[in-house]
């Protein structure tokens, strides 16, 4: 009892026991997961590609700096995930794309779409496509224009000689010129920087399920929505090979694994994860055969954001016993004892 | 061995190697008790006696009209010095009986009963007059839980202890066998039920097999060996691991036709039908990383944690937390004068580097704490709503069926507090309801 006075002892609420868990180590895996497409890239495009990835995370970084300071939101720790917004949005670019152009999607991702909207954990739609995105939908304005009042300031990533081929989603609009399957599965160096290799999409994925930070139920179920779709629907030219086009390209494996996986973005019940994923499936086919199909898969995947509270709400579970406690309405049926051992 | 289990829940590090071979020993009594006259769900007792009186060990000194109560003796002999308001475990002042301990003690005298022979009725009678509760931490009434309204087909008896750290029933198992098995079919004599489960988890083979070689033979008792998943040992999970049966939200689990009982629970069951032996002392856990020497230990209910805490080797110079209990659900004390009462299962001494103090942030729907919710809830949108004081959504996304395991809080990698968000929901349900 006397030593009770002097002991700082700390007290809170059970449990007294935490795992490991923690946000910034699963947004380091996150990184991690999309090296190997990230090196692919920069092996294909160079000292270009690097310096995208570095400028959108850098300056996704400031950007949640800035935001943070002007929101008063102080307290907030650390986290990563800006980084990782930051260099999702770099590999939705091509090498081509101007400085400015990435940043300002990274802006509008970090600062808009995740900081003003709450902070992580808050936001409705995945920040890293709502950057993107946003970009895609000022396009005329930016791309253009802009680019070339930029032009003399040298900045421009696009008066870079650059050697990029047409994108196989694009080839396979016009039916000629498609590179083959197994190098658009190895590696291609068409479209954007994450797009260059599916093998190295496909092994960043397994990682991340493997590290249990994502369920294997969304990106199985968009790829098998649109395989289904493309080979019902659009596998007259190509036959067979059709829908493994439309899995390999257009950013379908990036945004399957990697967007529609968002934790804060997706729902929370494996149920509504594949409810989620086929819709997105459906979505990204409606783009490509009717509708315009550039930047397809990443409407497809904002739309469904936006139906997030809704599928977890319809997908609720019942609670333990429920089940049973309706099974057992029916009157007269005694429970019998299952006997264990 | 195949072992059952229940779905979700989560595998813990089990920390049980500090004192799960440490027979168990008997701390020595200190130089007064504190008795909480409260120490049982239901209403408390009031004291029978006065300041000044001399008492016996066993001698009872608490008792209520109350069917759902549990008398109160006292565990030692000695002089009652005060009743009073004094500190319990759960931060709250509980009127207390305060004993100051003779230094003489005789042993109590004990006259042996057959126990064959006691109808249902007396050993319920035994029990209630023991004050027996439920020994694993929820302290119920035993009497009570022994008077169902509906016939009973099984009774469990809880041998899964699948709080990290803990290992006093464990070493009841091995060590108590004999009153273990005896106390078993008391419980199923009482409630006249026709089968007896020891469900056991698969950590513990040296229990599983002393239960085993004791009850060979006897067709209507069996082990259910249980996969090592906390939290096996709560009633729920564990009707449903031993005999596939859920107990539906709301319900108790003779709603299903069983009734469980915890080791301690049992031996404390047989040892008063056989010696008249009230409920004054238990076998408790002293471990944690920060403990001078673990092991498992017989206590004087009333006895303050710093008196089991000197005579297990002191606190450590780094010293972070005090825990009563299991470390998932145990109570974290500011004080070491807290008595040990019938329901304390482990005290436990964590050093500053099991301490988290780094508080929470916003939830970023991982969905781990939905994946492993043992009762299959919402812990995210509870936290959520609760947090924001929308405390009907919190109810709507489960808060009142959550039995504050603390998984959630454990998985989580935003350390957020949902057992306190749960805590503060249920309580502004209750402040509404009494409206
Ligand atoms: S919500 Fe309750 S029952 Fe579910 S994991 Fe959290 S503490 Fe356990
Ligand atoms: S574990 Fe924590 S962060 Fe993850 S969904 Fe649950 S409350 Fe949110």
């Amino acid at each position: 009892m006397s030593m009770s006075s002097e002991l700082n002892l700390s007290v809170s609420t059970s449990p007294h026991l935490r795992s490991k868990e923690n946000v910034p180590n699963a947004m380091r895996d996150v990184a991690v997961s999309l090296l190997p497409v990230s090196a692919v890239s920069i092996y294909w495009f160079g000292l270009n590609a690097l310096f995208l990835i570095v400028l959108c995370m850098a300056t996704a970084l400031l950007t949640e700096v800035v935001f943070r300071k002007m929101l008063n939101r102080r307290s907030k720790r650390f986290d990563g995930s800006s980084l990782v917004t930051g260099l999702l949005i770099a590999l939705c670019f091509t090498v081509n794309t101007s400085w400015w152009t990435a940043v300002i999607a990274t802006v509008i991702g970090v600062g808009i779409a995740k900081e003003l909207m709450g902070g992580i954990g808050w936001n409705l739609f995945n920040p890293a496509l709502f950057g993107r995105v946003s970009v895609v939908i000022f396009a005329p304005l930016l791309l253009n224009e802009v680019n070339i009042a930029f032009k003399p300031l040298g900045f421009s990533l696009s008066t870079v000689d650059v050697v990029t081929q047409a994108t196989p989603l694009a080839l396979l609009k016009y039916g000629s010129g498609l590179p083959s399957l197994s190098s658009l599965f190895l590696s291609f160096p068409g479209g954007a920087l994450g797009e260059t290799s599916a093998l190295a999409l496909i092994a960043g994925g397994a990682y991340l399920i493997y590290r249990k930070h994502i369920r294997w139920q969304t990106p199985v179920s968009i790829i098998a929505t649109v395989f289904v779709i493309a080979l019902l629907l659009d596998s007259g030219r190509l036959g067979i090979a059709a829908p493994l086009y439309h899995i390999f390209s257009g950013g379908v494996l990036l945004g399957a694994i990697f967007m529609a996986t968002d934790w804060v973005t997706s729902p929370i019940t494996t149920k509504g994860k594949i409810i989620f994923g086929v819709s997105v499936g459906i979505l990204i086919m409606v783009f490509r055969l009717f509708l315009a199909p550039v930047e397809g898969t990443a409407f497809s995947i904002l739309i469904m954001n936006a139906f997030v509270p809704y599928i977890d709400r319809a997908t609720k579970r019942p609670r333990f016993g429920e089940v049973a406690a309706t099974a057992k309405m029916a009157p007269g049926v005694s429970q019998p004892v299952q006997r264990s051992v | 061995m195949t072992s059952k289990t229940f779905s979700q829940g989560v595998y813990l590090p089990h920390y049980k190697k500090f004192s799960e071979d440490k027979s168990i020993t008997v701390i020595s009594l200190p130089e007064e008790v504190v008795i909480p006259l409260h120490q049982h769900t239901g209403a408390p007792c009031h004291a029978v006696v006065k300041v000044g009186d001399t008492v016996k060990t066993g001698q009872k000194i608490g008792e209520s009209a109350a069917f759902v109560s549990a008398f109160i003796h006292a565990s030692a002999n000695g002089t009652v010095k005060a009743i009073e308001p004094r500190p319990y475990f759960n931060g709250l002042l509980v009127e207390s009986v305060v004993i100051s301990v003779n230094p003489e003690q005789e042993e109590p005298r004990w006259n042996e009963k057959d126990v064959t022979e006691l109808s249902r009725d007396e050993i319920k009678a035994a029990i209630k007059e023991a004050g027996i509760v439920g020994m694993g931490g929820a302290a119920f009434p035993t009497h009570v839980k022994l008077s169902p309204p509906k016939p009973i087909d099984a009774i469990i008896i809880n041998g899964c202890e699948c709080e990290p750290f803990l290992t006093c029933d464990h070493r009841m198992m091995v060590e108590m066998t004999d009153s273990l098995v005896e106390g078993a079919k008391l419980i199923a004599r009482a409630v006249e039920a026709p089968h007896i489960i020891f469900g056991v988890e698969a950590n513990k083979p040296d229990a599983i097999q002393a239960i085993g070689a004791k009850i060979a033979g006897d067709s209507n008792i069996e082990i259910a060996v249980l996969d090592v998943k906390y939290p096996q040992g709560s009633e729920k999970q564990l009707i449903k691991a031993a005999m596939n049966l859920e107990v539906p939200p709301g319900k108790l689990p003779f709603d299903v036709g069983v009734i469980v009982n915890n080791v301690a629970t049992a031996i404390a069951v047989y040892e008063a039908c056989r010696y008249q032996k009230p409920l004054y002392e238990r076998v408790l856990t002293f471990s944690g990383d920060g403990a001078a020497k673990p092991g498992n230990v017989k206590v004087r209910i009333g006895t303050p944690i710093s008196h089991v805490i000197d005579q297990c080797g002191g606190l450590p110079s780094q010293v972070g937390k005090v825990v009563l209990g299991g470390p998932m659900t145990g109570w974290a004390q500011s004080r070491l004068d807290v008595p040990v009462v019938k329901g304390t299962s482990g005290i436990l001494i964590f050093t500053s580097s099991m301490v988290d103090d780094y508080g929470h942030m916003d939830c970023v729907r991982c969905g781990k704490c939905v994946e492993h919710c043992p009762m299959y809830l919402y812990p995210n949108y509870i936290g959520v709503y609760a947090e924001t004081r929308r405390y009907p959504m919190a109810v709507e996304w489960g808060a009142m069926d959550c039995f504050e395991c603390g998984i959630c809080v454990y998985v989580c990698p935003s350390n957020r507090p949902i057992v306190q968000f749960v805590r503060d929901t249920k309580k502004h349900v209750a402040a509404r309801s009494s409206k």
